[in-house]
């Protein structure tokens, strides 16, 4: 426990002193395995730094990444903020429901909510201000709402616990679509306290012809994830598969029904596909070197016993990991997080008895609040930017959204049938 | 000492020369990062259809998982040029311009530190490697697959080498133009 806890307090201490995560963590291995082995453990860091960045299932996240920048250039945000206004535009703060039943229609193309709130927000954050919303609370709105797209499926936190606790990637998706849909729920209710607050406007009223119009023309944006996520749940293909064919699809609409993409989008799509990846699987790689030392050492195995002395009772460890999880969400990107902790923490999930597939979805939902939390919060940072709001400002809102999300978290937590209720249903 | 109209310290003429080298030497990297996310979705895809058909390709998870790790190194090299990998930089951002220069000079040396002995090792384990193949394509040497190690530790060398020099030439805090460290968070 003594040289784990060491570790964390290096990796810790060089990312503060704003050396990368990913570098922190392989440096902090390296000086280990050399204090260990001595010079004899070189060549292994070459092997390990080369094998851990050869997982297949990660595979799927260079594609996700490339399908959702494809399809955001292809004009697809345009027709489904169009459709989610024509739906809930008449209630009052229309604008706000509308991000928010956008952000609910873009996370099923999406797995990324920093991409989420840069696409949908660069529109409605400007289009509230316009209208007379205070500016801190459309961009609480939009950063807020922007968690959906990474528990609502696809989702790249997902797929990135599933490969670190090895457990099933398509069952973890489907635990997201229940939770999903009553956070979105939940941020509309208390956009609608604040829109009677501030007494915000409606948009336009409720037409059947105005949701029957908007919907032909979003139907694609709607297809698409359909086809693909239907592919995925239903063992046609894999998860990387689809979101093969998630690029596929999504060139197919933008370059020959919607028209709209060009090759300069695609180019900007491919290489911040590449660029995205990069950045998180440097990150896998060099926490790999990390697992090899702390595996050897039998550290996940000693703290799964250090705590199972204390308590083996599984709500009261949640609970201990849940607090866990949102203290790192304020300094650590959920990518690392994932990465560093999850692995650590699997033995002792699994000895108290926590289903993998319900823990993934607590430790998603947990750190997609941890990117709403400063000072780490790459979500509302992009939010309040787009708003020329301080992150300051936003948060004395935000932090009633994220209380609702907060509640939502609990819920999946200690009722656990929210989210696992379709899973069990459908796979076991 | 020039000070431009938004009140930071002017460029020193090796700053700028380094941007002009950085951007081209970003243009080179995105062109590799580019093809490699291609062809791995085309090889991901012929994947998918060749299976769909009946006929499996046996190197598809094999290569697809080196595009992988190649995209990985190479994208990083590419990252850092744009400076866009994870990190933390609101503590140290928040320290006045003496302070945090010496800090980040620190931190640049480290992740240099880090990325000379992972290119240095890469190289030493080549020749180990030498008469190795991969097990689809047997005419592939590992040696090839594996060269990603030791060469894009040399270009993330390259790239971070010029963020060294700026930080340590540097006059005072970078103008908005080269403020680089602004995409050093954000995504994800």
């Amino acid at each position: 426990m003594a040289i784990m806890l060491g570790l964390f307090v290096a990796v810790l201490a060089l990312v503060l002193l704003n050396v990368p995560i990913a570098v922190s963590l392989g440096v902090v291995a390296l000086i280990a395995m050399l204090a260990t082995h001595g010079m004899a453990a070189l060549p292994n860091l070459a092997i390990v730094a080369y094998n851990g960045a050869t997982s297949f299932p990660l595979l799927a996240i260079p594609l996700f990444i490339l399908a959702g920048a494809i399809m955001n250039a292809s004009g697809i945000s345009r027709r489904l903020i169009a459709f989610a206004s024509a739906i809930f535009g008449w209630i009052r703060g229309g604008l706000a429901h509308v991000s928010i039943g956008a952000s609910l229609f873009f996370a099923e193309i999406s797995g990324s909510a920093v991409a989420d709130v840069a696409a949908l927000g660069s529109i409605l954050i400007p289009g509230m201000k316009a209208k007379g919303y205070p500016a801190p609370f459309a961009a609480a709105v939009m950063s807020s709402s922007a968690t959906l797209a990474v528990i609502i499926p696809p989702s790249i936190p997902m797929i990135l616990y599933a490969v670190m606790a090895e457990t099933s990637v398509v069952q973890l998706f489907v635990a997201g679509i229940v939770p999903g849909l009553i956070g979105g729920f939940g941020l509309m209710g208390m956009a609608y306290v604040f829109a009677r607050r501030y007494n915000l406007p409606r948009e336009e009223a409720f037409a059947w012809s105005r949701v029957a119009r908007t919907a032909r023309e979003a139907l694609w944006a709607f297809l698409l994830p359909i086809i693909i996520l239907g592919g995925i749940f239903g063992g046609v293909v894999t998860a990387t598969e689809g979101a093969a064919l998630a690029v596929v699809a999504a060139l197919v609409v933008g370059l020959l029904i919607y028209r709209e993409l060009n090759i300069s989008h695609l180019r900007q799509a491919v290489l911040e596909g590449g660029i995205q990846t990069a950045v998180v699987m440097l990150l896998v790689a060099t926490s790999a070197l990390l697992g090899t030392y702390l595996t050897e050492v039998q550290a996940p195995q000693a703290l799964a016993k250090a705590v199972a002395d204390l308590t083996s009772n599984k709500w009261v460890v949640l609970a201990l990991l849940n607090v866990l999880f949102l203290l790192l969400g304020m300094f650590l990107h959920s990518a690392a997080a994932i990465i560093l902790v999850v692995p650590i923490v699997m033995p002792l999930v699994r000895s108290v008895g926590i289903d993998p597939v319900h823990f993934g979805l607590i430790v998603t939902i947990n750190l997609g609040i941890g990117q709403q939390t400063p000072p780490v919060a790459s979500v509302l940072m992009v939010a309040s930017s787009i708003a020329k709001e301080s992150v300051w400002a936003v948060s004395r809102v935000n932090v009633w959204f994220i209380a609702v999300l907060v509640a939502v978290l609990l819920l999946v937590t200690y009722v656990p049938v929210v989210g696992l209720g379709l899973v069990e249903y459908f796979y076991r | 000492m020039a000070v431009t109209a938004d009140g930071g310290a002017q460029d020193a003429p090796v700053t700028l020369a380094l941007r002009r080298f950085r951007d081209q030497y970003g243009k080179l990297l995105e062109w590799v990062v580019g093809a490699l996310m291609i062809i791995l979705f085309v090889e991901v895809t012929a994947g998918v259809v060749f299976r769909a058909v009946g006929h499996s390709l046996i190197w598809y998870d094999e290569v697809a998982s080196i595009l992988l790790a190649w995209l990985t190194y190479y994208g990083s090299a590419l990252a850092s040029v744009k400076r866009a990998h994870i990190g933390c930089p609101e503590l140290v951002d928040a320290l006045p311009w003496g302070p945090r220069r010496l800090i980040n000079i620190g931190a640049q040396l480290v992740v240099i530190a880090f990325f000379v002995t992972l290119g240095w090792v890469g190289a030493t384990i080549m020749p180990i490697l030498a008469g190795d193949a991969m097990v689809s394509l047997p005419w592939v040497p590992l040696n090839f697959v594996h060269s990603v190690i030791p060469v894009s530790s040399a270009l993330i060398v390259i790239a971070e080498l010029t963020y060294l020099i700026d930080l340590v030439v540097a006059r005072g805090p970078p103008t908005p133009a080269g403020g680089a460290a602004a995409l050093a968070d954000g995504r994800h």
